[in-house]
Parts: structure tokens; sequence; C-alpha cells
């Protein structure tokens, strides 16, 4: 195939892209796929492939300070946002992201084949209704050009496809039951078995009262659907997504009397079940946790052409109209070199699909699809505020998938008209987040108390099987003063440009934190939960609000840099995810989100994304 | 490089008391010649003679009195003074898998000694878990307490 030959070019590798990849060759187009990352991280060869993702667990394993992206290579010429660059006191340009404060963005994504769900958690619990329509129930942000109704087909589509194990029945919460899902819907597989530290929790929480600013609440703790592999269900009847072109549409066949579980990469035999190596965030070892290059890999390959360590930095005009007539990258041979060539991708449809951030970069940089003056900003986060102690009795943490139980009390509800709701994952692995746990439990018995011996370890075995960790993941609504935008001062290696950040967090977030708090003093009381959280005005990120101090952090969820609304003044792209100001450019990725829930945004995502392919299939078909 | 086998002797048997492992569940990791030759490589040989020969005293009380050798590890080998901290960069480097080259105060700057000293760490069995990406228990288990034989509580052999 020649350049010019291709039906599609995608750029990025991420889920989004995979799934465009996967859908789109099988329905019998052409796509070339544009990969910023190196070529070893898209190894097809199961040996190589196998070879190249021990060396990422290696790396891992070698890194004295274990972070999200850390098993992954640093490329100066397709650099990483790194948490490890984040620093209280803004404005600051070390690291990739220039951050002009007030606040530093405290998340991340990785720019490598596979995209984030290489390092991602995998927790996919779906949006609400509620959360589509933030502006006329509750007045906040604003409301999506679809409803929950007209994504629930897509969204069956993505937990197809990412293999989630979860209880449809079990969710159940504020505005979620069992009509948020078809009749006798299942996951494809069964619910990840809930941690020992979970029934420890459930004792004295499921069905707790709490109080909050005099109303009462009832909490409760269910199991948290997830993208690793589990028991399949034997109740689940669909097989895979395809085009079907009599009807224009995507649809779910029926399976072959049960659903295939996805393993490993480089060998289907690897990864069948979660394994419990409790580092789903930033490697599974053995790739039971669902990755964009299971799916990628499923593309057709006489129709699919990857160029990798390709990182594109213009999106082209025709002169004289508004189609795209190409997008312009940058190849390099190494990482750390500022030698490039220059080339030109050519498609009749062109996505974008590369992360909120480099989308929103790349259009800045093209001036293109900005008639609105929206690209870049809305970024958004869930801005998690921790709460940890010492349960009274072992909970033995440190162990299973992050995150296995939730509490949905406080994902909806009339006070969200006053401040965030928020999804409360209980954390399985004790205060590793907050503290560096355990390490700094040794450091602080050796170096500051001392300790040694037989002492030291019954000291260690005593507190540490104890930690335990709450999270409250507040929804940050769109502020368009929340945003990314570029500067011919900041580039990077290639001449590419860096992400300049400005962010903050409004009091609606705030008063979230002192609402969280209240909630979790209530929940620790009532399992006599030994208090050790502590906000210290030093850390990044460490915001008051009357009078009180509290410290949150970012939750990896990027989300809200090319939003998707109901007018071109209004958006960047339209209910089908196409750029309302040039008919062959669509937008795919959590930067389309108008709002961003109480969820884990990649399966709400991934739906959009199913839909956007069939609206990127039906206009092919239109013009061939 | 040639070691004296006293001085391996003495290193497994010192960090066998300073960390509370036998020295039979040290050796079970097969990190031992690794964090002799650790510290080989960062404390100079005189400064090492030293401390064993310490070492081998209070290791020597041990065997009559607990208590004593628990109080002359206190005051010789734990205080800041005491070997440049060298006992307590044996602990971190049985309990992290990194090498401290100043483990006092706020001086925590460690380096990562190889990829096998995370996954060994002692950290992790001492909390009863295993190191994240390492060692999985397999499916279901942490809906489980964790299944482990308890050597801290049972003396070997006797």
């Amino acid at each position: 195939m020649s350049e010019n030959e291709y039906d599609v070019v995608v750029v990025g590798s991420g889920i989004a892209g995979a799934v465009l990849a996967k859908v789109l060759t099988q329905a019998g187009k052409t796509v070339l796929m544009l990969e910023a990352g190196l070529q070893a991280g898209m190894a097809l060869k199961p040996e190589e492939d196998h070879a190249n993702y021990q060396s990422y667990l290696e790396r891992f394993y070698a890194s004295t300070i274990k972070a999200t992206n850390t098993p992954y290579p640093e490329l100066k010429d397709a650099l990483s946002i790194n948490v490890l660059d984040i620093d209280a006191h803004t404005p600051y340009e070390t690291g990739y992201m220039v951050q002009l404060g007030p606040l530093p963005f405290a998340s991340d994504c990785l720019r490598a084949p596979g995209g984030t769900t290489m390092h991602w958690l995998g927790n996919v619990p779906r949006m609400l209704p509620n959360d589509f329509q933030m502006k006329t129930r509750y007045d906040q942000g604003v409301d999506w050009p679809i409803s929950y109704a007209d994504l629930v087909p897509y969204y069956e589509m993505a937990e197809n496809e990412i293999g989630v194990a979860g209880d449809v029945t079990s969710q159940q919460g504020p505005d979620m039951n069992h009509t948020n899902y078809s009749r006798d819907y299942v996951f494809p597989m069964l619910k990840i078995p809930q941690s020992y530290q979970d029934q420890v929790w459930m004792k004295n929480t499921d069905g707790l009262d709490v109080f909050l600013y005099g109303k009462q609440y009832t909490v409760s703790c269910i199991s948290m659907p997830q993208g690793r592999n589990s028991t399949p269900n034997d109740h689940y009847r669909y097989g895979t997504t395809v085009w079907d072109r009599a009807s224009q549409s995507l649809k779910l066949t029926n399976n072959n009397e049960h659903y295939e579980v996805v393993g490993a990469t480089w060998s289907g035999y690897t990864g069948e079940r979660c394994e419990g190596n409790a580092s789903c965030v930033p490697i599974c070892p053995v790739q039971a946790k669902y990755n964009a290059l299971k799916t990628l890999k499923k593309s057709d390959p006489d129709k699919i052409k990857i160029i990798t360590q390709a990182v594109a930095s213009q999106v082209l005009i025709e002169e004289g109209g508004s189609d795209v007539c190409g997008i312009m990258y940058k190849s390099y041979t190494d990482p750390n070199s500022i030698e490039y060539t220059g080339h030109i991708a050519k498609g009749k449809i062109y996505i974008l699909a590369c992360s909120a951030i480099e989308n929103a970069k790349l259009l800045l940089a093209s001036n293109v699809a900005n008639t609105s003056d929206q690209v870049g900003r809305n970024l958004m986060d869930h801005l998690v505020l921790l709460t940890w102690g010492l349960l009274p009795e072992k909970g033995y943490p440190y162990r299973g998938p992050g995150c296995t139980t939730y509490i949905p009390t406080f994902r909806d509800g009339d006070f969200r008209k006053d401040f965030a709701a928020w999804i409360s994952p209980i954390d399985n692995w004790g205060w590793s987040w907050p503290t560096f746990a355990p390490g700094s439990d040794v450091t602080e018995a050796v170096i500051n108390k001392g300790m040694f011996g037989k002492d030291l370890r019954a000291t260690l075995n005593a507190n540490v099987p104890r930690q335990t960790l709450l999270h409250f993941e507040c929804e940050q609504p769109p502020c368009p003063e929340n945003r990314i935008t570029i500067s011919a001062k900041y580039k990077d290696r290639l001449d590419n440009y860096r992400p300049v950040i400005q962010y903050d967090a409004s009091n609606y977030m705030r008063k979230s934190f002192q609402a969280a708090k209240k909630v979790s003093d209530q929940i620790f009381a009532a399992n006599s939960i030994e208090n050790f959280t502590v906000y210290s005005p030093s850390e990044p990120d460490y915001v008051t609000y009357d009078g009180q101090g509290y410290t949150f952090r970012g939750a990896g969820h990027i989300v809200g840099t090319h939003r998707m609304g109901t007018r071109a003044d209004n958006s960047v792209v339209d209910k089908n995810q196409r750029t309302w100001d040039h008919k062959n450019l669509y937008l795919i990725g959590c930067g389309n989100m108008p709002t961003l829930g109480t969820s884990n945004p990649t399966l709400t995502m991934t739906a959009l994304t199913y839909q956007a392919a069939e609206s990127i299939l039906k206009q092919l078909e239109s013009i061939t | 490089m040639t070691t004296s086998n006293k001085e391996f002797d003495s290193f497994l048997a010192i960090s066998a008391w300073l960390t509370g492992f036998e020295a039979i569940e040290l050796q079970g990791t097969g990190m031992t010649s690794v964090y002799f030759s650790t510290l080989q490589k960062n404390i100079t040989g005189a400064n090492l003679e030293v401390f064993f020969a310490e070492a081998r005293s209070v290791l020597l009380t041990a065997e009559k009195d607990p208590v004593a050798a628990k109080a002359r590890t206190l005051s010789h080998l734990m205080q800041n003074s005491s070997f440049n901290n060298l006992a307590k960069q044996i602990i971190l480097m049985w309990y992290i898998g990194q090498w401290f080259p100043e483990p006092a105060g706020d001086a925590r700057n460690s380096t990562q000694i190889n990829a096998q000293s995370y996954v060994e760490s002692l950290m992790w069995p001492a909390a009863d878990t295993h190191p994240p990406g390492a060692k999985q228990p397999g499916f279901g288990s942490w809906a489980e307490r964790p299944i482990k034989v308890d050597t801290f509580n049972v003396t070997m052999g006797k």
C-alpha cells in the first residue's frame, strides 16, 4: 500500500486507537496508525513481545522510586508526563509539562504502544444517567449531547472488548440499579473476588448511617467491575463487535457457547486469570489486566500499517478549504537524538486518538478545529482526597488488585448543586500511595527509632498488615480556565510543543474535600480505625477550605480538552465526535467528555470510541 | 575478589541478629553474596574489620545473654555514631533492597541494588505479603487471610 491509499489515519495506539484499528480493519477499511513510542513495544512476534515486556518488568524491579510510568522507557523525543516531577511551587517548567499554576496538575499518561492502559488500574464502573445531565439537574457544567441510554449499546461493546469481570446485580446505589443495564445483562466474567480487607471493612461500613450537613446517608459497599481476567460467566452471550453493513451499525455477535478469555499478547495461556501480583499499576506481569495491545493485535494485519517512532506534529488543511489533507509527523531512530525525518500521512478520514493532552496540543499547534475557542479548555481530573489509618485487626493489605470494593453512596444526589460528587474505592494496597509504605515504615523504625532484630520484624508485622486507605475521587466540573495551551517558548527536542498547563481547584471542589473528610471521620469511627491522615502545607496541591487544609492527588483521569457538545460555538466535536470545523477529522478519547462523572473514564471513553467508529464507517461508506 | 569466609559468616550471622530473620531465611533469598559485596564496595576494609569484630562480640554475648546483647547492639551498633550507621545500612539493605549512603535524619537518598533485591526485600514477608509484581500468590488468594509458614514464631529445629 502506498501512503495515499489509506481510508483512515489514526494517531495513537492506546485503547481508542486500538479499538478503531480493530473495528475499521475488520470492516475491510485500511488504516495507517502513527505511534510516538518505540517499535519494541509494538513487537508482533511472541518472543520479541515477551522479551520487551520482561524488560518493562525488570525496569520496574530495578528502579529506586516506583511510579506509574517507571516500567516504560523514557523517550526524550516523545516525553511522557512524570508524576515525580510534580512540585508544590508553581510556576515551573521542569519535566515535560510547564505548570503555570496556581496549582500543579497532578496526573500523568503514557506515550507508548498500548498507551496508558499499560499502567492503568483497570476499574471500569459505568457513568450514571444523571452524569450526562449535570446542567439540567444540578446547574453545574454542561449537559452531554447524548444520554446514558444512547450509550448503553456501546458500553456493552466496550465491556466485551476490555473483558470486564464484575457483578451486575450488585451495582446498586444512587441513580444506579438493574435498569442501568439491558435485561438479563451480565459481564463477560464473574466478579473479581473481593479482598479479605474488604470483608473486614464491610462488617461495620455496609449499611452505616452517616450525617453530612444535616442530611443522613446510608453507606453501602459493592464490588468494583474491573478489566482483568476472572472466571468466565456462563450466561454471557456475546462474541465480538462487528460492522453490519446492511443496517449501517455495529453489532455484538453471539458467542459459541462461552466467553473466550484473552490472555497475554505473547501467549494466550499466560494471564488467563488475575494471579494476585498486586501491581496492576504500573504493570501486570502476566497481562491478566486488559491493555490496548490485546485489541490492536486483533486488527486485520492485511489492512493495517503501524508506523512507530512517529510523532505527529501538525494537522494539515487543504488550501482554500476546510478538509484535512494530511498529518505531518516526525520519525526518529534514536529516541534521545534531535535528528528526525519529516513525513506526511494521508487518508480519507483522520482521527486523533493520542490522549486529552496530546490531542489538544496537536490541534493548537495546527490551529485547527478551534472555532469555538474550546480546544485545550475544561481540563478535568478526579481530585483524590485520601484518608488513611490503622484497622483494629489485620486486614492484610498489599494483596490482590488495587480495588475490589467501592462505596457508591456519594456518586449522585442533590448535593451536587453545592459540592462535587465522589466515588470511594476501598484501597487494597495499604499506605503505599500517600506514604510510600512499607519502605517508609522500615526507614522510620530503623533510622529514627533505632529498631532492629525481632522487635523490628514484630513491629512491622503488627502494624503494616493493619494499614488501610480510603479514596474520595471527586468530580471536577469543566472550567474554561483550567486549560492546556502552547507557547513557542516551550518546545521539546523534536521542535514539538510541550503542554503548558493552568490549573486550579474551585470552592465546589474544596467543599467536597470537607464533606469527604466528614464522611471519612464517621466511617473511621465506626470501624475503630486509628486515623493517621496528614495534609501538609508543603505538599503539592495542598488547599484550604473553611480554615482547614486538604491535599488532593491526581487520579490519572485526564479529561475534557476538546469537548463534545450541541453546537459549533460551544464545543469542538459533535455528538459523533467529528470536529465541527473539519468534516474528515475526528477526535477520539477522554478529551471529548463534556463532564467527568464519578467513573474512571476509560470505559466510557471506549464506549464513545465504538460510537465514533460507527459514524466513521458510515461516512467512509458514503464516500466510497 | 577473594572474600574471607570468616567475614562472610559474620555478615550472615549479624544480618540475622539485626533483621530478626533466621540465617536460613536470609540464605533463602539468594541475596547474601550480593549484599556482602555491596558492603565491601561501599565500606572501606578497615572499618568493616572493626565492625565485624564488634558484631562477633555481640553475637557471642547473645548466645548466653540475649538481653545484654540487645543492650550492647543498641549502644554499640545502632547509634548514629556507630560505624557511620553501618548496622542500619545492613538492615535497610535486607528489608528494602536499597543501599542508603547516609541513613540518618532526613538523609534518605538510596539506590536500588538490583532488580532481584526488590523481589527479595524482607519488608514484604515481614508484612505478611509479597512484593508487588512478583511472587504472586494466585487467583483469589487475596480474599482469604495469607497462607504462610510461620517461621517467625517457630524456632527452626528446636
